[in-house]
């Protein structure tokens, strides 16, 4: 009886995942048939392309706009990621440890950025920008990522640092390690798994970004890759670059993919199991 | 080289920004080499004690010295003192190797001394087998005993020990007990240990001191806490099976008791006569100061009084038997006994009437429900003030029971 209502309860959940994955899928998939698609067999409404073809990914590699861009997101992403987890590591820290004057205010206004309407901003951060001399450079992007990665990268953090003893860190300290030490050695090590999350999310933002990107560049000077895909033009006035978008989109997915998956194995769960208590 | 490292706590308190006072002007010498035991109930203030030696606490007043030197600014690394937490606290990211060798090498010793020093704590724990284990795959008493070898690793000038047992089944404290016991002895630290088990107090310190409410109530030798208990606090927290109190009323020159009437002698009749002195007592009498009246020969019998109650429960240990008898009358009613209970966990366990638990010898042949006549000891009891817990029968740090002159 028992078992046959968990084997029944395990069916109406595959079923049901199957069909969340299914919704989830098909139009990456269908993104990815369409960039594999000769220009006279892209609108035949066929799942699996009738004739394969990579002329679309050379296509956009070839032009100089789009690998420029690429080199753009990344660059951005990676540095904006690095900054903003940093920061958001020794604020959480903090938040999760000390009981300093203005803490409340600091998480308060820490959620008040995350929640504040980003279109809002563009166009004064678009007269600030050019003002300074920071519009159209990757500075420029950067600066606004890290403002708003921020609070995410505070509050998933904080949450982690929470869940870690803090005997451990009480320990190091008579162990003979300045609270400098003491962070480095043991309390970082055990926190990476929040740290990699935190990175995670954070590139995600960055590298998704379209908003900003295109308010505050206007060359491929610091262009990144949403922005550019919208730029995308056939070769004449009446070719749609369908494929090539296609090509681009299925290309710019390829570093997110590679990035989750190189942090996901480092995100062991457990990693404090065996620091306190028997 | 010799390390004097003496503990001086002269006057320290401990008040917290909201206003509390954990503790309150301790003061305590703990001499080089000694084991002295803090032991009270949760909130007494042990572990604040503890934790301000080590400098994980601010110091609000008073001085603390670690031989000779001051120390109340200094941060935990500058003090050379190892401690064992109650949670282990063991580096999870890092091997047993790893974690005993860490205090080393922010030390800056150079691979091979830390090696070496590591392996000799090793071997004196029985670690060198899980040297490269990770202590999520170590048992109980195993990361106890790496929390201990990190600890002892560096040859601090003291260790400090917060409840390191209180976390391990009772079996495996006992042996933990004698452990600590031994490395001790062997390395001749001075050494606090923090516990709320009495039992521990007892066995494992040179000497004992029983804190509450923030305050020591009494520091000295474990038999002597036993035998000579400065007030009811103290009587109460110490010995298990706990003494017995009894509510005692002053009348005509002796005390009125459940019991019967207990006479006094000179010296207690005198403390009695002052003014101030109150009329109601409780009188504490411990479980081993009783005996079957049948088993008591008649010199014996002249230095205590008897009195016949029911038997409840009859315990058989082997060696003695634990008996509990019922008696009539008021229960004894004081502010420590409730403080006591509620630590023991049986402030709403108390029932009605007063119950006695005696320790008779095994020859006796009491058995449940009849009517027993039991002996009590008169020269071993003893008799508190219920208003300020003080222990009259207490003169010169020797308890001489109620008949003294």
């Amino acid at each position: 009886m028992a078992t046959e209502t968990t084997t029944r309860a395990k069916l109406r959940w595959g079923l049901l995942d199957v069909i969340v994955v299914v919704f989830a899928l098909i139009p990456v998939l269908w993104i990815a048939s369409l960039s594999f698609k000769t220009p006279a067999t892209l609108t035949d409404g066929k799942f699996v392309p009738r004739e394969w073809t990579l002329h679309n990914y050379r296509t956009i590699f070839e032009t100089d706009q789009f690998v420029r861009a690429l080199v753009n997101s990344i660059g951005i992403a990676l540095i904006a990621t690095a900054i903003a987890v940093v920061l958001g590591a020794m604020a959480a820290y903090a938040i999760a440890r000390l009981d300093f004057p203005g803490k409340r205010l600091l998480v308060g206004v820490s959620l008040l950025i995350a929640m504040f309407p980003q279109v809002s901003l563009v166009s004064p951060l678009f007269e600030i920008e050019r003002q300074l001399g920071l519009f159209d450079t990757w500075p420029g992007l950067i600066l606004p990522y890290i403002t708003f990665a921020l609070p995410l990268a505070i509050y998933t953090l904080s949450a982690f640092f929470k869940q870690i003893p803090w005997d451990l860190e009480k320990a190091a300290k008579m162990d003979g390690a300045t609270q400098g030490q003491a962070f480095r050695r043991v309390i970082a090590p055990l926190a990476a798994p929040g740290l990699f999350t935190t990175a995670i999310l954070v590139f995600i933002f960055c590298w998704n970004d379209f908003l900003f990107a295109i308010t505050l560049t206007s060359t491929e000077q610091a262009r990144t890759v949403p922005v550019a895909l919208s730029f995308f033009t056939g070769e004449s006035q009446f070719e749609d670059p369908t494929g090539a978008i296609c090509a681009a989109a299925v290309v710019i997915t390829i570093p997110i993919i590679l990035f989750v998956l190189f942090f996901q194995r480092r995100i062991v769960s457990g990693l404090t199991s065996g620091a306190v208590k028997g | 080289m010799i390390v004097v490292a003496d503990i001086v706590l002269d006057k320290v308190s401990k008040r917290f920004p909201d206003g509390t006072v954990a503790v309150r002007d301790v003061d305590l010498e703990i001499s080089d080499g000694e084991f002295v035991i803090l032991v009270g109930p949760s909130g007494c203030g042990k572990s604040t004690t503890l934790n301000m030696i080590a400098g994980l606490e601010d110091i609000s007043s008073g001085e603390l010295r670690i031989g000779g030197e001051r120390v109340n600014d200094k941060a935990p690394r500058d003090r050379d003192i190892a401690m064992v937490f109650q949670s282990y606290a063991l580096y999870p990211n890092m091997t047993v190797r790893e974690n005993m060798a860490f205090p080393l090498r922010l030390q800056k010793l150079d691979r091979k001394t830390v090696d070496s020093k590591v392996e000799e704590a090793a071997k004196v724990l029985e670690l060198t087998a899980l040297l490269d284990r990770k202590p999520a795959n170590l048992s109980g008493g195993q990361r106890q005993r790496v929390a201990m070898g990190r600890a002892i690793v560096r040859q601090p000038k003291a260790f400090l020990m917060d409840e390191p047992l209180s976390n391990l089944d009772a079996k495996l404290r006992v042996q933990m007990r004698t452990v600590v016991s031994r490395l001790q002895k062997r390395l001749g630290t001075t050494t606090v240990y923090v516990t709320h088990d009495q039992t521990e107090a007892m066995t494992l310190g040179d000497r004992v001191v029983i804190m509450r409410g923030g305050e020591v109530q009494q520091v000295g030798r474990p038999q002597e806490l036993y035998d000579h208990p400065r007030n009811l606090f103290v009587a109460g927290f110490i010995g298990s099976p706990s003494m017995n109190f009894l509510h005692a009323a002053v009348q005509d020159g002796k005390l009125r008791t459940a019991l019967g009437d207990v006479p006094i002698g000179d010296r207690i009749r005198r403390e009695l006569e002052a003014g101030d002195a109150p009329r109601e007592l409780i009188l504490g009498v411990r479980p081993e100061h009783f005996e079957d009246a049948e088993l008591v020969d008649e010199e014996t019998r002249r230095r205590g009084m008897e009195f016949e109650a029911p038997v409840e429960i009859v315990e058989s240990m082997g060696s003695d038997k634990y008996v509990y008898v019922a008696v009539e009358g008021e229960r004894a009613s004081a502010a420590e006994l409730e403080e006591l209970a509620a630590d023991a966990g049986a402030a709403d366990f108390t029932g009605t009437g007063s119950n006695l638990v005696t320790r008779l010898s095994a020859e006796s042949p009491v058995a449940e429900g009849e009517t027993r006549r039991v002996w009590f000891n008169l020269e071993k009891i003893h008799l508190f003030d219920p208003a300020n817990g003080r222990n009259l029968t207490l003169h010169e740090g020797r308890a001489a029971g109620a008949l003294a002159n």
